[in-house]
């Protein structure tokens, strides 16, 4: 039968949002809600001598003032490297030094200034590879088991090695090597960071939050509750949350903040911030100092991969960290390479720290991979294009990282940019006019980062034959509420407009691990394919007891009413058999005669009839699933299966670069993504445009500038987003190879069209002018310095 | 906590008896396109603002060969204004790239020169007009020429209880043409890295330069006029060469700073640039009012 809502382009389900409906956590307010400020520090390095809150106290409207010194000593972090507040020591400008609850948001302001820190400045250091050296200074003394540490880097030695690097050089006719640097870039949702917390009369934690995460942000607060000396656990509510990107994976540090100053004051308490916090206060992408060297053969077959980072970590540890663990992938098994060597050091620092952004570390690697490609294609004499054509991977093959590759469409991305950018007439110009194109491969079936990667799914049809579906999952705005209602329909046979979705009530909805690694859908899709199997098979078997007697009462019915009316001759064995029936569109019908009038019915009547049996004996549909891939852990070698498929894609841009001003336009982007299966293509070539903007935007403005540990654009003004004027003209192309682990074919699509803009846009620049910018963001200030440079040199 | 009284009079005179009444503790704000931000920013504590929004009697364009702009118009009704378009492109380009609509449906003409950045759009275009500032008290009114106003970063020889109501522009020689550059990072909600105005008045050949005035933004501590620039244009004839060594001219003249928004480097090299496109438009501009 013929799909009749996957694949199709819905519009948005959530119109709520346009309609000004939708409450985020701005709108929410609570009875007796006060409002929690933080202070931060002034210093990047600093001992905390004293702290005096005793006029923040007396200030009218004051509920609480919290400090390091009277709030429980409890570590929190991923390494357990810092506590909410600091007590003895600040490590940079972000930490957070104190916290007010009052009773508005000026007064709680009005308190954290006439709140005094005494400082004694500690010597700062802000670049990593300063950090490293035996004399630098030490931002931990102690490590979180109040270990002496000796140096800055942290214990995070990450590392994957598969075949022989130095055999690889020894086959290579030709090897490039190169350093590229990649910048703090912030996740800059249009919702802001917020929270609330407040404690019920049996001291559990309820905690509204904008995580995407939220049993894992459950377990967080649950084992802080503990730490802190409570024996109750949290409930998180999540209510619509204006954009993640991966900046609500981890429970910030202003959320513990809120949680103290709830069972403080006895109150709710709400954080929320403003675009200047959001800047300064959470933590964004990771920025990396990256040494890259490969080599090929003579024919262009790369031979070797050897890749260096380091890591700024800034002064705490969140899941930035960890993104070595997704730059494997793509500096493993992003074309076919056998001889790796990857290493990446993380070091703290002085600086901001940071988190999880879309890609999670795929960006910074594949920037200075696919830079790297460019380089050795030059240095063999073999077309760029051509060359990744040469090394593209194949369909179900195993990398060195024991990826094992299932559909794999990177040669037809690959084809579909050399084609629609006219690549055989633009490239090797050097007019001031250039195409660049770089690859990516991402996680596309989920990835096993915790035990478990499952998502959990239960669903119920109701009286009136309605399906509500209750999901750990969350929305950030994805589209999660339009696709989730395309494939539950195809799958139940109920009707896509019957279906509603609960979500964000941990007390509610089943377990999911987090909406984070592109999984959601993928994840989703397989749940409620599960789920709707039983669903589907308890209303067949409901019709196949009870389609009989509803039709005969409607046979009598109209009898009664009309004496001319004769009764069909109707076979009812046929309806006794659940396997004859089906279900689709919200109605249940014999399969194979399903234009019978007689033998129809809606799936209301048959729901209805087994709840008001009037026997004692009624039933209810409802059923549950959990879908857990078959997905792997990485081990201790760094390797194995992390997803269950992966996604390939190729981006080419054109651009034009002034040489007089080193700005830079671009003519023409093509973006090329294997999607496994569009479930909503609008939706995808939303993904699509939404991410190569922000991946435009990582490759030539955004960039926090950070001056001796203080970002120094906390504002949209001087932070380069792009704007709706500064759109690209992209042409998103899907390309489907149907995934048989995804659900409909379907594989992830949420980050990986941020990735490979970067470095599009540098190799396209290269083209364009013959300087290589190898530092982002592609500014035009930084292109004018190389093309002078250039100049100087007489190249 | 950090309060202001917001008081709303109906008029320029009442606005000027209140001025005097609260002295230093009192900010105008028009549009709140700066003042608000510097507000929430700490940088401005008033005790009081005047607010001038929707005074009519501040709010026109007069047209009549020179332009008459009331201090209160918006950008965006100077934008929308054929006669301006036409006549004065130079002012349509500045407002036109200026914030936002929704920035330019707020801020004013008058506000964004009071506020005295070195990078307001308006303030290039003001200067190569020559035009001059009308400023109100108590006291009466005076004026001042624009390139006198600007006295630093967010300086001007206005005093306390003084506001502009007016900008008179004299009308331009025949056969001028004028526009302004702004070269930014991106297409909106963007300062000016540098800014270059450039108007052009050429003799019957179109190609002898009769007048030239150069304004740059984001060169000095306040807009500024490229003197040494102009007077090398001027009695020249006007082609690619000449502009060329104009803008050589007219960087050496500027003392941009480094800031996070561009090096002073940079800032020079594009002054050099744009001195010449700009220049060029001029001609173009100048050719197409002569033949119309």
């Amino acid at each position: 039968m013929s799909e009749l809502f996957v694949g199709k382009s819905f519009p948005r389900a959530d119109a709520e949002k346009v309609t000004g409906k939708a409450a985020y956590i701005n709108d929410i307010k609570v009875p007796r809600m006060l409002y929690g400020k933080i202070l931060y520090s002034t210093r990047p390095h600093a001992r905390i001598k004293n702290i005096d809150t005793s006029a923040a106290e007396k200030l009218h409207g004051v509920r609480a003032v919290l400090t390091g010194r009277n709030t429980p000593n409890v570590r929190v972090g991923f390494l357990g490297d810092q506590e909410p507040l600091k007590k003895d020591k600040v490590r940079q400008f972000r930490d957070e030094v104190a916290a007010v609850a009052a009773i508005d948001e000026d007064i709680a302001e009005e308190a954290t200034s006439l709140i005094k820190v005494e400082y004694e400045d500690l010597p700062p250091v802000f670049d990593p590879i300063e950090a490293m050296k035996d004399d630098a200074p030490l931002v931990h003394e102690f490590d979180a088991r109040g270990k002496p540490r000796r140096n800055n880097i942290l214990p995070l030695p990450w590392k994957l090695i598969a075949g022989d690097v130095n055999k690889g050089r020894e086959q290579s006719a030709h090897i490039v090597k190169d350093t590229f640097r990649t910048t703090w870039v912030h996740q800059v949702c249009m919702g802001a960071s917020g929270c609330i917390a407040q404690f019920d009369v049996n001291n559990n934690l309820v905690f509204t939050s904008v995580t995407n995460v939220p049993f894992g942000g459950k377990d967080r607060l649950d084992m802080f509750l503990r730490n802190i000396g409570l024996k109750s656990s949290t409930r998180i509510l999540t209510p619509f949350v204006g954009g993640s990107f991966g900046s609500k994976l981890d429970t910030d540090i202003y959320e513990f903040i809120a949680v103290l100053l709830a069972w403080e004051t006895k109150c709710p308490v709400k954080i929320l911030f403003d675009r200047h916090e959001e800047f300064t206060a959470s933590p964004p992408r990771q920025p990396a100092i990256a040494t890259v060297e490969q080599g090929c053969d003579k024919d262009g077959h790369l031979t070797f991969r050897k890749v260096d980072m380091i890591l700024d970590n800034g002064a705490y540890t969140s899941w930035g960290a960890t993104t070595p663990s997704v730059m494997s992938i793509p500096v493993s098994t992003l074309y076919k390479v056998r001889n790796i060597h990857f290493e990446a050091t993380c070091v703290y620092t002085n600086n901001i720290y940071a988190q999880a952004m879309r890609g999670y570390g795929n960006p910074q690697a594949t920037y200075v991979v696919e830079q790297s490609m460019d380089q050795l294609a030059e240095a063999a004499g073999i077309d760029p294009l051509d060359f990744r054509l040469i090394n593209a991977n194949e369909p179900y093959t195993e990398s060195p990282m024991r990826i094992k590759i299932t559909t794999c469409p990177l040669k037809e991305c690959l084809q579909e940019v050399k084609t629609r950018i006219d690549w055989e007439n633009k490239h090797g110009k050097r007019d001031g006019r250039g195409v660049g194109v770089a690859s990516f491969l991402h996680v596309g079936g989920g990835a096993r980062v915790y035990l478990s990667d499952g998502q959990g799914i239960i669903m119920k049809v109701n009286d009136e034959g309605k399906l509500t579906i209750i999901t750990g999952g969350t929305d950030q705005g994805q589209g999660s509420e339009t696709i989730i209602r395309q494939m539950a329909a195809e799958a139940s046979g109920l009707r896509y407009e019957d279906i509603s979705i609960v979500l964000g009530d941990t007390e509610i909805c089943p377990w999911d691990v987090g909406t984070h690694a592109s999984r959601h859908l993928f994840m989703v899709g397989n749940a409620i394919l599960m789920c709707a199997e039983k669903i589907r098979a308890k209303i067949r078997d409901l019709g196949a007891r009870w389609m009989r007697s509803i039709i005969e009462a409607d046979l009598n019915k109209k009898a009664r009413r009309d004496p001319d009316f004769k009764a069909p001759q109707i076979d009812w064995s046929v309806l006794e058999n659940p396997d004859n029936l089906d279900v689709c569109n919200g109605e249940i019908f014999v399969r194979d005669d399903p234009e019978n009038p007689f033998l129809r019915m809606k799936i209301a009547r048959v729901v209805r009839k087994a709840h008001l049996l009037g026997t004692g004996r009624g039933e209810m549909v409802t059923a549950e699933a959990f879908y857990d891939p078959p997905n792997e852990m990485i081990d201790r070698e760094g390797k194995g299966n992390i997803s269950c498929c992966y996604t390939f894609g190729t981006h080419g841009v054109e651009v034009e670069v002034d040489k007089e001003t080193g700005q830079l336009r671009i003519l023409n982007y093509v973006a090329a993504h294997d999607v496994g299966r569009a479930i909503n293509p609008m939706l995808v070539k939303g993904q699509i445009y939404g991410a190569a903007i922000m991946g435009t935007g990582y490759g030539l403005t955004e960039e926090m500038l950070l001056n001796a540990g203080r970002v120094m654009n906390p504002n949209l003004l001087d932070y380069k987003l792009l704007t709706a004027k500064d759109k690209v003209p992209i042409d998103a192309v899907i390309v489907e190879p149907i995934e048989p682990s995804g659900p409909f074919g379907a594989k992830g699509i949420g980050e990986p069209a941020c990735v490979p803009s970067a470095p599009a846009i540098a190799n396209a620049v290269y083209d364009a002018i013959g300087v290589r910018i190898k530092e982002l963001p592609i500014t035009p200030e930084r292109v004018l310095a190389a093309l002078k440079q250039k100049e100087e040199e007489g190249v | 906590m950090r309060t202001f009284e917001y008081l709303k009079p109906a008029s320029v005179n009442k606005a000027l008896a209140l001025l005097d009444l609260y002295g230093d503790q009192a900010k105008l704000i028009a549009g709140g396109t700066d003042v608000m931000v510097q507000w929430k920013k700490r940088i401005i504590s008033p005790q009081v603002l005047i607010s001038l929004r929707n005074l009519a009697e501040l709010s026109f364009i007069k047209f009549g060969g020179g332009l008459e702009i009331g201090a209160g118009t918006t950008h965006r009704a100077l934008e929308l204004s054929p006669e301006i378009r036409e006549h004065f492109p130079v002012i349509h380009d500045a407002v036109s790239n200026l914030g936002s609509v929704q920035v330019r449906n707020s801020g004013t003409i008058g506000g964004n020169i009071c506020n005295a950045a070195p990078s307001a759009d308006t303030a290039p275009p003001l200067l190569v007009l020559d035009t001059n500032v009308r400023i109100a008290s108590t006291k009466g009114e005076r004026t001042v020429a624009i390139r006198d106003f600007f006295r630093g970063p967010s300086r001007t020889v206005l005093q306390t209880g003084e506001l502009v109501t007016l900008f008179s522009i004299p009308a331009p020689l025949p056969r001028t043409g004028m526009a302004y550059s702004k070269h930014t990072r991106r297409k909106a909600m963007d300062l000016p890295i540098v800014g270059v105005a450039v108007l052009l008045s050429f003799e019957e050949d179109l190609k002898t330069c009769r007048k030239a005035a150069i304004a740059l933004g984001v060169a000095a501590p306040t807009p500024m006029r490229a003197a040494n620039a102009e007077a090398f244009l001027a009695g020249k004839p006007v082609d690619k060469t000449t502009l060329l060594e104009a803008g050589k001219i007219a960087s050496e003249e500027a003392s941009p700073r480094t800031t996070i928004r561009g090096s002073a480097w940079y800032r020079k090299e594009i002054i050099r640039v744009l001195v010449r496109r700009t220049g060029l438009i001029c001609m173009e501009r100048a050719k197409g009012a002569a033949r119309s």
